[in-house]
């Protein structure tokens, strides 16, 4: 379109606040989170200059070393999650009876928020609760633990918990991927004599690595990012507390607001490589 | 369509039927729960079913005792407010970044793109700080206006529609003598609609369940839907039977939504992470 007058006029209405809002509430603070990470900011009062100090606390210290050794609970849980996902997506893909209400039941949980999800784990984890009630009754009482209490266990229990509360989101696009992949290639196969397990091994699977991918990318950002369910079932008690329950901790609760911004650029720059291998792979795939 | 065998039909009901099981059952629990007396739910298993299921007096308090009432109808405030204005700005951006050409478009593009590598939990240290400053922390509009910016993923997603509208049709509006802003609100806004309700649906669930900025800008007198469910859940003095009945209600608007909405909110998602 001819620049005009009223074009500029209604450029700069246009995009006037939402940048404002971009630049105030993403950019400009993540721009002094940098600065206040080599700092020992306290919330109030001047910023004093430590260098990388902040950074070789949490590099050197075992406990924080633990809070990220926790995120890889996460993402070892996502493996079983997005095969589970990936499995229901080729079932659910094609016709048959009931395809709507198993699409419809199956995405429940997803669709549940972080306290609802926390409490009925709670009931499912707790020493009377649904999990150590069916390994008695199915003659397994010796494998009874206290799930919540035992420190090595409490991690990988709740970790398993995202299993449960995402795998929805994974079968969604992996569902989207596989029903854009053109019909007349199925109707070749089927004029091939492939069989179903054929058509899932040589054109299913393939169609979809990309979608695979990307999943792959999301689950290891999101790992990374676990705050809710350790947050409400156990406030970050017996170990499990993750970067950002401890980037809350410390702001908010210790008012160490540099070492808080430290652990944020340290999230920040492993999402950044997550995420940028993720829209370079997407990219690729588009050519 | 390959045909399939008997032996596949069959695994795939057993295997779908197990998943939902796996689904839902969870949740079955808590339902129990929900309806058992005091002395019923410490004297039973959790799988054991409740005596009577018409007890109410769960709900009752909780609803009494918890103000769900008022969380709902702040979370319902805060939602229309925000997302009104974010769809608003979000149509507005994607207009004039899809329509026109001007200095500096490739910067804000790039601007707007590069939030991806911002997860907003690396930004709260400092955000808070400024909502601090401004005099809004324990007030609703902390959360609106957190809530109200324009992301990518909206942008993407009026950008698909966009594309799909010739700008032939602009061209000959404006030839007629119509000025841009009427362009937009007569010709581009009403084309934007379905773009608009698959962006009202996903950030709708994403803000109706999400917890993290709530329970950071709104812990004393008002209160979202979530944190009123988390300050229940975290009382310990509260009986966990009256905080199971809580937690159904919880569920309750989301169902509600859902049975509505199935359709659209299943596309929705596909669409939004497909785009």
């Amino acid at each position: 379109m001819k620049k005009t007058k009223s074009s500029k006029i209604i450029i700069v209405a246009f995009l006037l606040l939402p940048v404002i809002h971009l630049l105030v509430f993403s950019y400009i603070p993540i721009l002094c989170n940098v600065y206040l990470s080599f700092t020992d900011f306290k919330g109030t009062g001047t910023p004093k200059w430590i260098g990388l100090k902040n950074y070789k606390r949490l590099v050197t210290d075992p406990q924080y070393i633990m809070v990220f050794k926790n995120c890889l609970w996460y993402m070892l849980v996502a493996i079983p999650q997005l095969i589970l996902a990936f499995v229901l997506a080729v079932f659910v893909n094609g016709k048959f009876r009931g395809l709507n209400f198993f699409k419809g039941v199956l995405i429940i949980p997803y669709l549940l928020n972080g306290v609802i999800v926390s409490t009925i784990f709670i009931i499912f984890f707790n020493n009377s609760g649904t999990l150590n009630l069916i390994l008695e009754t199915i003659g397994l009482g010796a494998l009874k633990q206290q799930w919540l209490q035992n420190l090595k266990l409490v991690n990988p229990a709740i970790a398993s918990i995202s299993i449960w509360r995402y795998y929805g989101m994974n079968f969604i696009m992996f569902f989207g991927g596989l029903q854009t992949i053109p019909s007349e290639l199925f109707e070749a196969a089927a004029v091939d004599g492939a069989t179903k397990w054929q058509e899932i091994k040589y054109i299913s699977i393939p169609a979809i690595r990309n979608v695979l991918f990307i999943n792959i990318l999301l689950s290891i950002s999101g790992s990374i990012q676990v705050f809710e369910i350790p947050y409400i079932m156990m406030n970050g008690s017996n170990g499990t507390t993750t970067p950002v329950i401890q980037i809350q901790q410390s702001a908010f609760a210790d008012n160490r607001v540099g070492f808080a911004a430290a652990l944020s650029i340290m999230v920040f720059v492993i999402v950044v490589i997550a995420v940028g291998l993720q829209s370079f792979f997407n990219k690729r795939g588009e050519d | 369509m390959i045909r399939e065998s008997k032996m596949y039909k069959m695994l795939r009901y057993i295997f779908l039927i197990g998943a939902c099981i796996f689904a839902v059952g969870p949740i079955i629990p808590l339902l129990f729960m929900a309806f058992k007396t005091g002395a019923e739910y410490s004297a039973t298993g959790v799988l054991t079913p409740p005596k009577n299921w018409l007890n109410m007096y769960n709900f009752a308090y909780a609803i009494r005792v918890g103000k769900l009432g008022q969380a709902l109808i702040n979370t319902a405030i805060i939602l229309t407010i925000s997302l009104g204005i974010q769809i608003i700005f979000t149509t507005m951006v994607s207009y004039v970044l899809h329509r026109f050409e001007f200095f500096g478009k490739k910067i804000i593009m790039t601007l707007f793109t590069l939030t991806m590598f911002i997860p907003v939990v690396t930004t709260q240290t400092v955000v808070f700080q400024i909502m601090y400053k401004l005099k809004l922390v324990n007030k609703m509009p902390s959360v609106i206006l957190l809530y109200s910016g324009v992301g990518i993923v909206g942008i993407y997603i009026m950008f698909n529609l966009l594309a799909s509208i010739g700008k032939e049709l602009d061209e000959a509006a404006l030839i007629d003598g119509a000025n841009y802003f009427t362009i937009y609100r007569v010709i581009i806004l009403p084309l934007l609609k379905p773009a608009c309700t698959t962006l009202l649906i996903l950030n709708g669930i994403g803000y109706y369940n999400d917890f993290y900025i709530p329970n950071l800008y709104l812990r004393k007198n008002v209160q979202t839907f979530t944190v009123a469910l988390y300050q229940f859940f975290g009382n310990m003095a509260t009986p966990f039977e009256i905080v199971a009945a809580a937690i159904l209600l919880g569920i309750i608007p989301i169902g509600i939504a859902y049975l509505c909405l199935q359709k659209y909110i299943f596309y929705g998602l596909a669409g939004a992470i497909k785009s």
